[in-house]
């Protein structure tokens, strides 16, 4: 006969640790889950922070000057990690390796473009230096946030000044998403 | 800025801004600088020069 534990409306339900720090769900045949004994936080979808931010206000970039990006608007935020008015810049409160996708978009004239993700005021990794006619140059990598003061923020450099695609509408879009893949 | 850098030097290429050479804008307002100029023979610009 199976046993039910329940919790209780006020405090819910507290499982004491013993000293292996691991907790298991059984059945009769095995174990059917198990949250291993980790150092820090344990990482459950409701505190796994992303976003996804974008370019909604015109932005003119000069030849070949690397330039934040001013993403002021944003399609999601789960954890209000990013800073959509200010700097501009996603300072996530759990630490772990984050995965970023950016996107520079070109409004009007064919050139070079450099997406970079820029870790704490620094180039930390720069994407194709591709050659496109008003369309968008993508790229991705994974970074390690210590959850309280580093952060990143979308730059970028193009050969031939002139104004950024904005909204989030036009495929063309000039944005930047992160999550966090897995904590500390 | 940039303009003003290739008006000095017209030898410069788009490959020097990428390594020897870094001018960035950090959205604040304050506009283009010269956040980085190591390039082996050309001497930085002077502020008047740039001005």
């Amino acid at each position: 006969m199976a046993s039910i534990i329940t919790a209780t409306t006020t405090s819910g339900l507290t499982q004491s640790a013993d000293n292996s720090g691991v907790l298991q769900l059984a059945s009769g045949t095995g174990n059917l889950v198990t949250v291993p004994s980790v150092t820090g936080t344990a990482m459950v979808s409701g505190n796994m922070p992303a976003f996804s931010a974008y370019l909604n206000s015109a932005q003119t970039l000069s030849s070949n000057t690397f330039t934040k990006i001013t993403l002021n608007a944003e399609e999601y935020d789960t954890a209000n990690a990013f800073d959509s008015t200010t700097n501009y810049r996603f300072t996530p409160q759990v630490a772990g390796y984050y995965q970023f996708n950016m996107q520079i978009s070109i409004a009007t004239t064919t050139c070079n473009i450099i997406p970079t993700l820029y870790k704490n005021g620094t180039a930390y990794i720069r994407s194709s230096n591709l050659q496109t006619t008003s369309e968008s140059v993508s790229g991705s990598w994974m970074v390690y946030l210590n959850g309280s003061t580093d952060y990143v923020e979308l730059w970028a450099s193009i050969s031939t000044g002139q104004g950024l695609s904005t909204g989030i509408s036009n495929s063309s879009r000039t944005n930047l998403q992160g999550f966090l893949v897995r904590t500390a | 800025m940039y303009d003003k850098i290739m008006a000095l030097y017209p030898s410069l290429t788009e490959k020097d801004f990428l390594t020897v050479i870094t001018l960035q804008n950090d959205s604040d307002g304050k506009g283009d600088y010269i956040a980085k100029w190591e390039h082996p023979t050309l001497p930085r610009p002077t502020d008047e020069e740039l001005a």
